[in-house]
């Protein structure tokens, strides 16, 4: 018994530990591609649906060049995260090559090991834990050791499990938890001195953390507890005093501080802690208990009178619990539990995943007992399944309402397409680059025979094509002029002219030719740039047709899979839903039977008192 | 009376027994198979979808992605980010503290996603956070950026300058 009870804080250390493990083990040193980062930033969030997709977007999109095994290990763990354990297990598998990087393997072994330790096959965890190399980050190794004692107590090596914790050493913010788990290691080995030295000692530590001060909670609940079971009440009184009135194992430590204080014989001091429980408005087990503890209390310190009172009131107490209880059980029967959880299932945000609030039940009635169901971790993992296809039905529904408008922006853009093709296809025909190119050709061959030929004048400007023909036109008239001395004159001075015309052309003429070739070869590239933009729109317009229909055929696909998927989840959700219901059930009716008991108790010891009393008249009339 | 302490104090073990019952874990059911598999075909299809949508929405010739990092001390809380481009705004982004967490271990969020032709644009950004003693810090960027064919992704980096110890932007095209 004790050590299903262990077993239980330990699963609670563990998986406290191992969401935070995960974390510090995929930590990159530095992020080289930016959607890895992106992916990152989900899965610190916790939003491990998201960062999946984000990360198999990426991947299809080769956006992960270097981080391509961090990611493989890290879609391993985000499907571990996210319940695919199957999944992940096949991928941890396929990163394990003779490629691998050491320190990668060491990463999928602990993993596998993990796994297999989830799944309950604890010969296969252990072995393949063994394969791990020492790792060299401090927490790393604390979380391996931790996780090979667990693996350890599982089959039930307790003292080689405490001796592995004993030889781990601790990082920061670890230390607690190792020792927590080497007590309660210790305690299953039978070495009550070395637990109990163990426990004490983290169950006296100081803390502002509320999750170490519940840590130190627990382990002073689960000693006195253990003592209190060995006899030594004393010693269990001292450890559950230590248990804070604030924390959640208030009601478990104020119950066990009144059996210790029975156990000693004190039963006036026993009321103390049982008599605060009354006090609370708590419907739980502890509280249950106390109803019949107190009145207990009172008959061994011999106060009949409140005895049967306090007994009268706990019969009344749990005939109302009953009622209760039978309409939980009625309203679980029914569906409102299911009807609890859809309602959950609306929180903005959230993709599925574990219940981190406690649901509200205004209108569920004795709805207190289903979320104390529900609070249970036994339904967690049911829960989380249970609401992660509500997300999912949920986001299909979404994509399914997007997908038609995707359906309607395709149309709208092959009808804006089929609008303007007739007009761009018009002018494509006109062939405007190929006539483009075909006199740049003619420009291009004109500059390279004047190059050839080396005549300035071909380069000439206009104006200055005009002065020359001009000046040519005169030179011409005037030698059909009589010879006379003033139109000889007129004649040198027209050739002069042409003579310097033809000079500063010449001395220009370097520098027009380079400007010519020079701007020849920009307009070349020009129309190249034409031509091939010509090309582009010329595919583009067979191109975007093709992809309309593309784009019809995917959407048509990804309709008909979300179509296909959606009645699956429906009876997936629908089975998940009736294994919730059967398990609220079971726990109600575990509950129903003890409170049945409890009443029985009551009514038995109520009965007796009575008969004591009346016997006693009798006794006191026959005097 | 015997009989009922010890039937009291049976019901006693019996309390963390009932807790412990409960730590055994979930058995591997056939719902759990189902739940795993469609899981994965969901996830598979919302990776398809997830990739028409941004084909459609945001063509890899048009696209510009504009993404966030953090690389700064404890002294610096972010409240929020404001993104223009061409003057428009793009982004205005509220930041919980579980987004600033995840940026702060390495976490990269894409706060933008749009589309932008070819060509120079104007990109401006501001961040608002709180600097030491809790006091308002705000500080801004400007940066033109060349959009060529194919995606951009741009990356703003709030970092703390050396010399000073006080985050500014640092932007890097990728």
């Amino acid at each position: 018994m004790p050590k299903l009870r262990l077993q239980f804080l330990l699963f609670w250390i563990w998986l406290a530990v191992a969401t935070n493990g995960f974390a510090v083990s995929v930590k990159p040193h530095e992020v080289r591609d930016l959607h890895y980062g992106e992916i990152l930033f989900h899965f610190y969030q916790e939003d491990y649906f998201t960062a999946i997709t984000h990360l198999l977007v990426a991947q299809k999109q080769t956006n992960l060049q270097h981080h391509q095994q961090e990611s493989e290990l890290l879609l391993g763990g985000l499907q571990l995260s996210y319940g695919m354990l199957d999944q992940a297990e096949a991928r941890f598998n396929r990163l394990l090559d003779e490629d691998t990087d050491p320190e990668l393997r060491n990463r999928v072994w602990f993993y596998l090991a993990k796994i297999a330790y989830q799944r309950s096959r604890h010969e296969q965890a252990f072995n393949t834990l063994q394969k791990i190399g020492k790792p060299k980050d401090k927490k790393v190794r604390a979380e391996l050791a931790l996780l090979n004692a667990n693996i350890h107590m599982e089959m039930g090596k307790d003292a080689e499990a405490a001796e592995i914790l004993k030889n781990a050493s601790a990082p920061e913010g670890w230390e607690e938890f190792l020792r927590i788990n080497r007590g309660i290691a210790l305690l299953r080995a039978g070495d009550i001195k070395e637990g109990q030295a163990t426990l004490d000692k983290l169950g006296k530590k100081r803390s502002d953390n509320e999750e170490l001060r519940a840590l130190r909670d627990r382990a002073n609940l689960g000693l006195g507890y253990e003592l209190l079971r060995k006899g030594e009440a004393e010693q269990a009184r001292k450890y559950l005093n230590r248990v804070r009135l604030q924390g959640p194992f208030m009601q478990a430590a104020l119950l066990g501080a009144g059996w210790a204080d029975t156990e000693r014989g004190d039963y006036e001091q026993a009321l103390t802690p049982w008599l605060a429980l009354l006090k609370l408005s708590s419907h739980d087990a502890p509280v249950q208990e106390a109803h019949l503890a107190v009145p207990y209390a009172f008959t061994k310190i011999g106060d009949n009178k409140r005895s049967n009172y306090f007994y009268k009131q706990a019969l009344d107490f749990f005939d109302q619990e009953q009622q209760y209880l039978g309409d939980a059980i009625q309203a679980a029967h029914s569906g409102a539990l299911v009807s609890l959880l859809s309602h959950r299932d609306s929180d903005p945000g959230s993709s599925g995943g574990w219940l981190n609030e406690h649901p509200t039940l205004e209108d569920v009635p004795s709805g207190r007992y289903l979320v104390d169901v529900l609070s249970g971790h036994k339904f967690q993992e049911s829960l989380k399944d249970y609401r992660d296809l509500g997300y999912l039905k949920q986001l299909l529904h979404t994509w399914l309402d997007n997908i038609s408008v995707y359906y309607d922006m395709v149309d709208a853009r092959r009808l804006a397409y089929e609008k303007r093709a007739p007009l761009v296809r018009e002018r494509l025909n006109k062939q405007e680059a190929a006539s483009f190119q075909q006199r740049w050709q003619e420009y291009n061959t004109r500059i390279q025979d004047d190059r050839r030929s080396g005549d300035p004048l071909k380069l000439a400007t206009g104006k200055e094509k005009q002065q020359w023909t001009t000046l040519q036109q005169m030179q011409e008239k005037l030698s059909s002029l009589p010879a006379e001395p003033r139109f000889k004159k007129m004649q040198d001075k027209a050739r002069w002219l042409q003579g310097v015309l033809y000079w500063q052309i010449q001395s220009d003429y370097k520098s027009r030719l380079w400007e010519a070739e020079k701007q020849i070869k920009e307009l070349g590239n020009l129309i190249s740039e034409t031509t091939r933009n010509n090309q582009h729109v010329t595919d583009a317009l067979s191109d975007v047709k093709m992809g309309f229909n593309g784009f019809d055929t995917r959407i048509e696909t990804l309709r008909g899979r979300i179509q296909a998927l959606l009645p699956r989840i429906d009876i997936a959700r629908e089975d998940a839903s009736g294994n919730l219901q059967q398990l609220a059930l079971e726990e109600l009716e575990i509950r129903r039977q003890r409170l049945a008991s409890y009443r029985l108790q009551a009514r038995y010891a109520l009965a007796r008192s009575y008969d004591q009393v009346s016997q006693k008249h009798e006794g006191e009339e026959q005097q | 009376m015997k009989a009922l302490h010890r039937g009291i104090l049976a019901g006693l073990l019996l309390w963390p027994l009932l807790l412990a019952a409960e730590s055994k874990a979930p058995a591997e059911s056939g719902i759990r198979e189902d739940v795993q598999t469609l899981k994965q075909q969901v996830l598979e299809l919302n990776r398809d979808l997830f990739l028409l949508e941004e084909e459609l929405l945001f063509p890899s010739n048009t696209q510009i992605s504009v993404f966030l990092s953090m690389n700064v001390g404890e002294f610096f809380q972010l409240d929020s980010v404001k993104i223009k481009i061409d003057g428009k705004e793009v982004a205005d982004y509220l930041y919980t503290q579980r987004e600033i967490d995840a940026l702060v271990r390495g976490g990269v969020q894409r706060i933008h996603i749009g589309n932008l032709r070819t060509g120079e644009h104007e990109l401006v950004a501001f961040f608002i956070g709180k600097g030491p003693k809790g006091r308002d810090y705000k500080r801004g960027t400007t940066m033109t950026i060349n959009k060529g064919l194919g995606p951009k992704y741009v990356e703003l980096k709030i970092v703390d300058q050396t010399k000073n110890y006080q985050p500014e932007f640092e932007v890097k095209e990728w």
